[in-house]
């Protein structure tokens, strides 16, 4: 119990160092939002609105502490301000609309790339020097070279543009209206396969080669030797034996890009016009939105915090050691 | 034998989600495209706007796009392309005598979306609401109904120019916006206006439809199904729309467009790029002593070959500037004897070598000129990072000035930096865009009035270079006084005059206004033949290209 409380201390310290980063990194930025508008639109927007603009959203500030203890007041209300580049809807209101369509595409490609990297480590690490470990971790970790969005942009042309046969952006077809009808959900799944395989094949190797060291090194253990001897079945050595115990460590992985998930593939997400949070915060930090880019922030801060204790609790469980510590 | 049975169900694994796969995207090879009966949609792309909200307040900046074009109108419109003025809610109208009111009579007949007649009463709410939130406007007294179908507009001083920019605003209905508390915040998810396409359907964050309004004032004139609005976060995904034809209409910038665009399907792909955007600026800070003389203004300004920079730089879309300044917007005023009568935009690099000479910024042994305080001629150009067109300009402005020993260094950082050294004044040079409005009065006044001229370090939205001329005062004041359509083109020629003496800005090239489009679906697009209005979709006159399209045979 005092552990768990430990890391709710510090959980809590770690929350309040970010609201305070969050509440000060968008100021130290040249230039203001309303400004920024008035370049983007090209002189459309006559300049005598300029004041009463900056008046209209609020931007105009008073000294900035009192602006930082409002702000923090406001976090604790889940009151996040009215977003400027998209005025005047709610900060609150856009990220929950972005926030679901970021989880889908996350968790999607997060689930198969463990799954499947998880698996193919242990396939490899089992049958050390195999076919399976000596091709398929070069040719992955040479993939998860590329930049995601390179990925992505490859994927979409040949997918997309050139074969024909995949969507070429947004989440769902233009015309659908959002519902729990087959139609939706497959087209949904349709929209999602190319951006999830472009994440799946990045981060894929890097599943698969934590595994498969970890695993190696299981292998060398006694117990395995002695499950080997008792004559037990290979299959039930490798997965109830071995993996078993080398999945700790990943673990701790998928609780960190549980966090990250929130964060969303942002350049994939761009180039697939993928209506999710990185989407968003590109277009919160190009029309410095400083209240929209602040709820992104926190929200992703608050995603990864929350995951990072998930996983602490998880561990508990798992790992009889640290209940010690 | 153990690991081929988990073999073959890893395979069996990756089979099945492979066919779902397949299964799925066959799934969607047949997108619905709108009611069968009544046709395609006008598909547009927005490509500065990666997810829409359901706000159709015409008062905010971040209204949903097509508010102000499709769902409200206004009283007029002014047509660039074409030079001429097109009644729409209004009639006719007449300026007092002494110029100091407006009258405007509006048309009959007039119905909103909800049913209810147009009237006077709108107008006068409108312009209320318009002062109220955004400001502006400040040379109007009041706006008055005189009854049901007129309106009158009266001055605190005489303002010519007022009646374009009180005849562009667009109207919205007083029974509507006199209940809502908020006006500035409401954000009027159920748009009820006079326009063609008013009724917003299936609203997604990334698309939205617009049906016909079923009170529209010319149903004869609504020959489309209706518009569909699609988001994009930059230009590659609607260039990429456009390219795949998945759009009717495309409004943003597209590198190489005959071969990327027009090549795929030369039968019906074509596009318009008429010079009547803003005219672009390579501004001088005239606050620093090395460009307060105008005759050094004038030799960078002819040491620069504006034929490259529109080659290269533009790729060709657009014309080279002459030295009175004015956009291809303006056509209608430009002076052509002032046009004749002046060298120092065309290029010649012996004259401008000869004019700094002249100036005492001499060149040293290294060929490298010098400042009469004996300091090295040099300085930044700024510039945006993200305008990858107007950053080349820049790059060739450099290296034509290398060639007469002047040494102009590019600075790239965020526009928003950029944008924030100019407003405060302190920055060397840049390249900046101008007003645009239906006259040149405000292109002259944010760039020669005595007026618009701040101090450094204080902020100002115009005249960033911060230079200002007596006799442009006069004139500007002269031009705003009188309606005389004739009286106000000398004034006009007189300020280009004046401008083409002082060479306050470099001008560069008028912006141009992209536009693109597909025969597919619809037809009636304007044309450099027919130019009764320009491709852009957020200009007063896109309704005009709303009511002249109609759907291909």
């Amino acid at each position: 119990m005092g552990f768990i409380l430990r890391r709710l201390g510090f959980y809590l310290v770690a929350f309040w160092a970010s609201i305070t980063l969050n509440f000060m990194l968008p100021r130290l930025m040249p230039g203001d939002p309303v400004t920024r508008m008035l370049s983007r639109s090209q002189q459309r927007l006559d300049p005598q609105q300029v004041e009463s603009l900056q008046r209209l959203l609020g931007v105009e500030g008073g000294p900035w502490w009192q602006e930082y203890f409002a702000y923090i007041g406001r976090v604790f209300t889940g009151d996040f301000g009215v977003s400027i580049s998209r005025f005047p809807t709610p900060v609150s209101e856009v990220i929950a609309a972005q926030l679901p369509w970021t989880l889908l595409l996350g968790a999607v490609s997060l689930f198969l790339a463990v799954i499947i990297g998880n698996l193919l480590g242990i396939l490899a690490a089992w049958r050390r020097g195999g076919a399976l470990d000596s091709v398929v971790p070069p040719l992955l970790v040479f993939i998860g070279s590329f930049p995601y969005f390179w990925l992505a942009m490859g994927s979409l042309y040949v997918f997309g543009v050139a074969l024909g046969i995949s969507p070429l952006r947004h989440a769902f077809s233009v015309g659908l209206t959002p519902s729990w009808d087959l139609t939706f959900i497959s087209d949904v799944a349709a929209h999602l396969i190319l951006p999830a395989l472009s994440i799946v094949l990045v981060s894929i190797g890097g599943w698969m080669l934590g595994m498969r060291n970890t695993m190696i090194s299981t292998n060398a253990e006694d117990y395995i030797l002695m499950a080997e001897a008792k004559g037990l079945r290979p299959r039930r050595i490798m997965f109830n034996y071995a993996a078993r115990n080398a999945l700790l460590p990943s673990v701790t992985n998928i609780g960190m890009s549980l966090g990250f998930i929130v964060g969303g593939a942002l350049l994939t997400e761009v180039v697939f016009a993928y209506p999710g949070v990185g989407y968003q915060l590109l277009a919160a930090v190009q029309g410095l939105d400083y209240p929209l880019m602040q709820g992104l922030f926190l929200t992703i801060t608050a995603a990864v915090l929350l995951a990072n204790f998930l996983v602490d609790l998880v561990y508990v469980r798992l790992d009889p050691r640290v209940r010690v510590g | 034998m153990i690991s081929t049975s988990i073999r073959r169900a890893l395979f069996r694994a990756g089979a099945v989600t492979a066919i779902g796969a397949l299964a799925l995207t066959g799934c969607t090879a047949t997108p619905d495209d709108g009611a069968a009966e009544s046709g395609p949609m006008l598909t547009v792309p927005r490509e500065d706007m990666g997810t829409f909200s359901q706000n159709f307040n015409p008062f905010s900046p971040n209204a949903a796009p097509m508010t102000t074009q499709s769902v409200y109108e206004s009283l007029l419109i002014y047509n660039p392309a074409g030079g001429d003025t097109v009644p729409w809610l209004a009639e006719s109208w007449e300026a007092a005598d002494d110029g100091l009111s407006q009258t405007f009579h509006l048309r009959e007949g007039v119905k909103w979306s909800d049913g209810a007649d147009f009237v006077a009463a709108d107008i006068v709410t409108t312009f209320e609401l318009q002062r109220e939130l955004l400001g502006g406007f400040d040379y109007l007294d009041t706006v008055k109904a005189i009854d049901e179908k007129t309106v009158q507009f009266t001055f605190n001083r005489k303002f010519s120019p007022a009646l374009f920019e009180v005849g562009q605003q667009v109207i919205v209905p007083d029974h509507i916006w006199s209940e809502f508390e908020d006006p500035g915040n409401e954000e009027n998810p159920t748009p009820v206006g006079t326009g063609p396409y008013t009724e917003v359907s299936n609203f997604q964050t990334q698309s939205f439809d617009l049906l016909p309004n079923p009170n529209y004032w010319q149903p004869e004139k609504q020959k489309i199904p209706g518009v569909r609005m699609l988001a994009f976060a930059g230009n590659d995904g609607a260039n990429l729309a456009a390219v795949n034809g998945d759009v009717d209409w495309a409004p943003q910038y597209m590198p190489d467009i005959q071969s990327t665009f027009v090549d795929k399907d030369p039968e019906n792909r074509a596009y318009w790029f008429p010079p009547t955007g803003a005219e672009i600026n390579w501004q001088l800070n005239t606050t620093l002593d090395m460009f307060a003389d105008p005759d050094v203004r004038k030799a960078l300004s002819m040491a620069i070959d504006r034929e490259q920079i529109v080659k290269v730089g533009m790729s060709d879309y657009t014309i080279p500037a002459d030295c009175t300044g004015l956009s291809g917007n303006y056509d209608e005023w430009r002076d052509a004897d002032v046009v004749a009568d002046c060298d120092w935009t065309g290029y010649d690099a012996d004259a401008a070598a000869e004019l700094l000479d002249d100036a005492g910024f001499t060149a040293g042994a290294d060929g490298q000129r010098t400042t009469p305080d004996g300091e090295p001629f040099a300085f930044d150009i700024s510039v945006g990072s993200t305008s990858s067109d107007w950053l080349s300009v820049a790059n060739i402005i450099a290296q034509n000035l290398q060639d007469i020993g002047v040494k102009a260094t590019v600075d790239s950082p965020d526009w928003a930096a950029v944008v924030a050294g100019y407003e405060t004044g302190e920055f060397e040079t840049g390249i900046v865009w101008s007003a645009n409005a239906p006259t040149p009065y405000q292109y002259y006044r944010n760039i020669m009035s005595t007026e618009s001229v701040k101090d450094v370090g204080e902020q100002t939205f115009d005249n960033y270079h911060r230079l200002g001329d007596e006799r442009a005062d006069e004139l500007l004041a002269d031009f705003a006084a009188t309606s005389d359509e004739a009286e106000q083109a000398d004034i006009m020629s007189e300020l280009q005059r004046i401008y083409s003496e002082l060479a306050p800005v470099v001008p560069l090239f008028p912006g141009p206004e992209w536009g693109a489009y597909t025969t597919d679906n619809f037809v009636g697009w304007p044309t450099e033949e027919d130019p009764y209005a320009t491709l852009a979709t957020r200009a007063p006159t896109t309704v005009l290209v709303l009511t002249s399209l109609e759907p291909a045979e």
